[in-house]
Order: structure tokens, then C-alpha cells, then sequence
């Protein structure tokens, strides 16, 4: 928990709207920013800031309600939810467990499932908070593993790595097939690191997938 | 309580959960494998950034700019909430005579005594169903037979204790088998006691009396 007297005013802070425009990529333009935006709203509510990650997140998050609701009334409703939670939530947001846009995403997505289930007059026994569990679990004993990397050696694996969604065929072909270090690859494509090494688990579990299905 | 999982959903479904477009029971029957599988934990994770990023380059809707005015003013009154991150740890259930460790997932609907149902070495005991979704415990004894059926809907099972085995292998704690109206097995345990989560999809209606008492298992199992 941040002291708000440990903060700086910020007042004549200047927030750039990050540009996306012709952006392929579809990594976020600047989560930093708004980790950033989320610290100081939860240290001292602070408005300028909030307004700042209000004017980029909520036509978004509306472009998002029409895509998942299919109307305006219930998309702007979810919107003003999920941006509800977001101010009042702030304290909740730790970056150590992701990015601004990934907790903001798990508060739409709960915000529009309780939403669902208060229009059916459901009992609230399964709610988007115990379904959907955002925090930490208790640790357990690891079980990573990288005997699937084995795998990519083996020439049954080719068809499937061009059917890999690009974002995570870029990562793959220059970890696996130039053989540069994570580090390498989240400077050269100017990702996190953490985007890198999440990309490589979910292209080598789809991999796995896609070899012999063991999930069943 | 820890078994290497090697059963897991698939990451289509994973992905259809952190989206919550699953039926709720379903997502209920994945966020307790979560709970007991540190490898799906992770892959939800980095499917949620991925989500998150995806958001961020979406193309802004249209709205007003003072419909938007209004909606900030209306946040920005409001007062902070009191928030705490959540701990998630399992807690224990007397099942059957004994104590059982079991995933936090399930804890909220397990608030109330359970009425189990008894079949031979078989138990079920329901925890809820709607919209045509049963979940339900089902505590198999050792060395018993679940019957051979094959399934109208779709059913998913967790195995929160003990082993289970069917035609295709053997099952521990945190694995999650699904099978299919295509599948027909004959689950049964072997040394030990089995506690299962069940997550049945109705089958299509009966409305004949007769289709329903030909097949006791109908009732045992939805």
C-alpha cells in the first residue's frame, strides 16, 4: 500500500496519449503510463489522472461491451461499471501481477458476467469474483517443466508452428529457430519481457496441443 | 494434497473461460482445477494480458464527449471503497467419514449440509444446477463401478481425491476429464476412496416417463 504523502504532486505531469495508429503490433502502446495513472489515483484519487485513463479506456471498453452485448444501453452500462471499479478499486491493482490493461480487461469481463446474471435473477452463488479469482494462489510445489521445448525439435512440429498466431510465431521463430535469448527478443520487438516469456508458454502449449492432444 | 495434473482443459476453453463465455457451472469446474493445476493458473494469466492488450487496440466507440463528461463527474463523486486482495486458500470439508482438503473455488457452495443420494458404492450429492447444468459431488468408494454410460451432454469431472480410472488411463487430484456424448466408459476406482466435482450438461428433454426409468443412471448422475 502506497502512503500518499510518499508521492509527488503531479500536477503539471503531462500524460501522452500513446499513438496506436498503424500500430500492427498488438502489444499495448504504453501500459507503463498507465500503471502509472493507477498508482497515483490509488495513492491520492487523484482526478487528472484518473480522467486521463478514463478518456482512453472507456471507448474502448465500449468498443469492447458492443462487440461482447450486441447494444448500446448495456455496453455504456458495463463501461461505466468497470470504470466505477477502476476508481474506487485502484488500491487493488498490483503490477507485479500484470498490466494495467490486463486488470482492467479482468474487471470488464466480471462486470459484464454479473451483469448477465443479475438480468437472468441468478442467486449469486457463482460470482464473477469466486469464478474468476484475481489474485494470488497459494504456492505450490513448481511443476514448469520444459520437456515440451524437446518437442520443437521434432519435424512434426512444423506444420502447426505456421498456424501459431503471429504475435506468438515472431517470438517462437526468433527464440527457437535464431536461438536468441528472451532478452534479445524483448528488445528487438520492443516487448516486456514478461509478454516474451508468456507468448513462448502459450505457442508451446499450443504446440503441445496440436501434437497430440493430451488434454482431453 | 499436490499431484503433477495431466489432465488439463484445453487452451480453447481456457480461453472461453477468462472470457467468461462458458456457462457458468462450467467456468465453476475450470476455476477449481485452477486452484489445484499451477500450470493452468499460469497460462490464465498470460491469456488475460493477452485479452488486455487486445482491449488497448481496439478502435475507440463513438459517444458523445459530454455523455462521456457526465459518466466521469458521476465516477469521480463517488467514494473509495474499502479493498483488500483476496487470499484464496482451500479449506476442509467432512465428506463420507473423512476430512478433505478442497479447492477454494467450491467453498461458496458448499455454505450448506450436503444431502447425498446413495447407489451402491456410489454417491452424488448436488450443489447446483440451472439452465440445464448440474454440479454435483460424486464420492465413489474403492473398488466400485460407475456403470457403463455413455453421456447426452456434455460432462466434465474433477477429481479432487483419489484415483480414478477408466478405458483411457487413470486420473488423480486436479485432473479434468471431459467427455463427450461420443465417449462411453466404465470409471472405477481401485485401492481408494474417490471424490469427483461433476459438471453435467442436461440432455436433451425426456419427455417420455418411460426413457427416464429405463435408465436409473439418469438419476444418479443429473
Amino acid at each position: 500500500m502506497l502512503d500518499p504523502t510518499s508521492v509527488q504532486r503531479h500536477d503539471d505531469r503531462n500524460y501522452q496519449r500513446p499513438d496506436i495508429q498503424g500500430s500492427m503490433s498488438i502489444q499495448p502502446p504504453d501500459n507503463a503510463q498507465w500503471e502509472q495513472a493507477l498508482t497515483f489515483i490509488a495513492a491520492d484519487r487523484d482526478k487528472k489522472a484518473y480522467s486521463q485513463l478514463f478518456s482512453y479506456f472507456a471507448p474502448r471498453l465500449k468498443a469492447f461491451g458492443l462487440k461482447m452485448f450486441g447494444n448500446e444501453q448495456q455496453a455504456m452500462e458495463m463501461v461505466q461499471d468497470t470504470m466505477l471499479n477502476v476508481w474506487q478499486k485502484a488500491r487493488l491493482f498490483d503490477a507485479s501481477r500484470g498490466c494495467a490493461s490486463t486488470w482492467i480487461f479482468t474487471i470488464a469481463r466480471n462486470v459484464r458476467f454479473d451483469m448477465l446474471r443479475k438480468k437472468q435473477s441468478r442467486k449469486d452463488e457463482l460470482s464473477a469474483d469466486d469464478l474468476f479469482f484475481d489474485g494470488d494462489y497459494p504456492e505450490q510445489e513448481g511443476t514448469d517443466s520444459n520437456e515440451w521445448d524437446l518437442w520443437l525439435l521434432a519435424e512434426k512440429v512444423a506444420p502447426h508452428f505456421a498456424k501459431l498466431p503471429p504475435a506468438q510465431r515472431d517470438v517462437m521463430e526468433k527464440v527457437y529457430l535464431e536461438e536468441k535469448s528472451h532478452q534479445e527478443v524483448s528488445e528487438e520487438l520492443a516487448i516486456p519481457l514478461g509478454t516474451v516469456k508468456s507468448r513462448i508458454r502459450l505457442a508451446l502449449d499450443r504446440l503441445r496441443e496440436a501434437i497430440d492432444d493430451p488434454r482431453s | 494434497m499436490i499431484h503433477a495434473v495431466k489432465y488439463h482443459p484445453t487452451l480453447e476453453l481456457l480461453e472461453q473461460y477468462i472470457e467468461a463465455s462458458l456457462a457458468p457451472q462450467v467456468s465453476l469446474a475450470i476455476a477449481a482445477h485452477l486452484d489445484l493445476c499451477p500450470h493452468c493458473q499460469r497460462m490464465k494469466m498470460d491469456l488475460e494480458a493477452e485479452a488486455g492488450a487486445a482491449l488497448l487496440s481496439l478502435p475507440e466507440a463513438q459517444t458523445a464527449e459530454t455523455d462521456w463528461q457526465q459518466m466521469l463527474d458521476f465516477i469521480t463523486a463517488q467514494p473509495e471503497v474499502a479493498v483488500k486482495a483476496e487470499q484464496r486458500q482451500p479449506f476442509t470439508l467432512h465428506i463420507q467419514n473423512s476430512e478433505i482438503l478442497l479447492p477454494a473455488s467450491l467453498k461458496p457452495l458448499l455454505q450448506t449440509k450436503l444431502k447425498w443420494f446413495n447407489l451402491g458404492g456410489i454417491s452424488t450429492a448436488k450443489l447446483a444446477g440451472e439452465d440445464q447444468h448440474n454440479v454435483s459431488l460424486l464420492y465413489i468408494r474403492k473398488d466400485s463401478e460407475v456403470p457403463q454410460h455413455t453421456h447426452l451432454g456434455l460432462e466434465i469431472t474433477l477429481v479432487l481425491k483419489g484415483k480414478i480410472y477408466d478405458e483411457s488411463g487413470c486420473y488423480g487430484e486436479g485432473d479434468l476429464l471431459i467427455n463427450t456424448p461420443d465417449h462411453t466408459h466404465t470409471p472405477r476406482t481401485k485401492s481408494e476412496d474417490c471424490l469427483c466435482l461433476s459438471v453435467l450438461t442436461a440432455p436433451l428433454k425426456f419427455k417420455k416417463g418411460l426413457t427416464r426409468l429405463l435408465n436409473p443412471l439418469q438419476h444418479l448422475f443429473y
